[in-house]
């Protein structure tokens, strides 16, 4: 699968998730999901379905407590001006919880099938302007410099005493320093490249080389397989709400 | 508009987007902050106002696609709300730039600019985020706002007005303390780099 048809395929998915209300409509697009996750990774498939359970589930209980419990009917039963039943009201978060969850396991099944490349192979793969690409390269390194750079700071000021590794006080009132320390290094590191290190290594020009290079086509066979499936299943939740 | 330091600064706000997140889980804050990188961006472009406008919300969006791939996937659904915040960032917080690097800090001027420019924030977040949370999530994001959701709607009102009205309640205090934090880093970022990301006109001279 190319990095293109991911994306497609996706948002056809997430439109298919919104437009369904039926249960037969979610699991059409669930299972289309579901075949696209194995296709992707095999048994990995599982993990990603794991993930996008634990993902929701939180959000589930969250739902339940609120409509079920404490408020006791659905929108459309308040809107309407009925009392209502918490039957309604669990029927509306099982819709919500369903969309939420195919949303999330899109993602992680499309992840699966990029398991093996680089950010730089996949970004490379994107129809995008050159600049767009540029810049998600740059913030993908700097994000690792920011992490490394949270990781030294946290570790010395744990050290000093200045925050401490559970929730406290102290880092309510001392937290700032650690943005603040992070910040500044990660800021030093950018004004050294930018001005210095970059020019002298020709990076930009190396890096714009290897984005606009050739990277292949930009749709392969299994991408129109799969949007036209996503396609068939919008058209099924619409046609099934 | 977009000049390699412009486009390094666009970069480096998105990651500070998307790490912030990691710093406060680690510190424990019970806060989000993912929209510091977006208003910082625009400070530190301002007074430019169009390309503040452009990179403040090429970061922000960047910001939201990586944190979405990796960490939330429905944060891509509130894409509407960062650009509504670069544009509130851009005509009103960007006006106190000048009080944020301030020496000595005024802390009265600044507390006031952040109060109001976080509020402002705040009130046109809830309402731009309100139809998001109402149809993607129900009204309920799993944060403490959904028991204020949920008391608007045994008071009898609509899905939508519980929302936004929740969103009044939460949004301006989440953002004035994002706005303030923007503010205390646009105040310790060098000088040197704040000019490498004007235009050569706009630079004071040597």
């Amino acid at each position: 699968m190319t990095p293109n048809g991911a994306v497609i395929f996706g948002l056809v998915v997430v439109a298919a998730s919104v437009a369904a209300a039926s249960p037969l409509g979610f699991a059409v697009v669930a299972a289309l999901v579901l075949a696209f996750a194995i296709a992707g990774g095999g048994r990995k498939a599982a993990t990603a379905l794991l993930w996008s359970a634990g993902i929701v589930a939180p959000l589930a209980l969250f739902m339940g407590l609120v409509w079920v419990v404490i408020v006791g009917r659905a929108p459309a039963e308040i809107a309407a001006g009925v009392e209502g039943s918490r039957i309604a009201a669990a029927a509306y978060v099982a819709v919500i919880c369903a969309r939420l969850f195919i949303i999330a396991f899109v993602v992680q099944a499309a992840f699966q099938h990029f398991a093996g490349a680089t950010p730089l192979r996949f970004v490379r793969g994107l129809t995008v302007p050159l600049t767009v690409k540029k810049l998600l390269v740059l913030t993908l390194s700097l994000i690792e410099t920011l992490l490394q750079a949270v990781d030294r700071a946290r570790t010395a000021l744990i050290v000093s005493g200045t925050i401490t590794r559970q929730f406290s006080l102290r880092n309510l009132r001392h937290g700032w320093i650690l943005i603040q320390t992070v910040w500044l290094t990660v800021i030093t590191i950018a004004i050294g490249r930018t001005r210095d290190k970059w020019p002298t290594e020709g990076t930009l020009t190396l890096l714009d080389n290897a984005l606009s290079a050739p990277a292949g086509r930009r749709f392969a066979a299994a991408d129109l397989i799969w949007i036209t499936l996503a396609v068939a299943a919008l058209a099924s939740a619409l046609g099934l709400r | 508009m977009f000049t390699t330091p412009r486009l390094v600064a666009i970069a480096l706000c998105a990651a500070l987007n998307f790490a912030i997140g990691n710093i406060v889980y680690l510190v424990k804050l019970p806060v989000f902050l993912d929209s510091v990188g977006t208003i910082l961006c625009v400070l530190l472009i301002a007074p430019d106002v169009m390309a503040a406008i452009a990179c403040a919300f090429i970061a922000g969006f960047i910001g939201v696609i990586l944190t979405g791939l990796v960490l939330n996937p429905f944060l891509p659904w509130f894409m509407l709300t960062v650009l509504a915040i670069v544009l509130v960032s851009a005509l009103l917080t960007a006006r106190f730039i000048g009080t944020f690097r301030m020496r000595p800090m005024p802390v009265a001027r600044l507390a006031g600019a952040v109060v109001l420019c976080g509020i402002v924030t705040g009130i046109v977040a809830a309402i731009v985020s309100a139809p998001v949370v109402v149809y993607l999530f129900g009204g309920v994001t799993g944060s403490g706002s959904a028991f204020v959701v949920a008391f608007f709607l045994k008071t009898g009102e609509q899905l939508l007005n519980s929302a936004l009205l929740a969103g009044f309640t939460t949004e301006p205090i989440d953002k004035t303390l994002q706005v303030l934090l923007a503010g205390l880093l646009y105040r310790a970022t060098p000088q040197d780099f704040i000019a490498m990301l004007r235009p050569a006109s706009a630079r004071p001279a040597a």
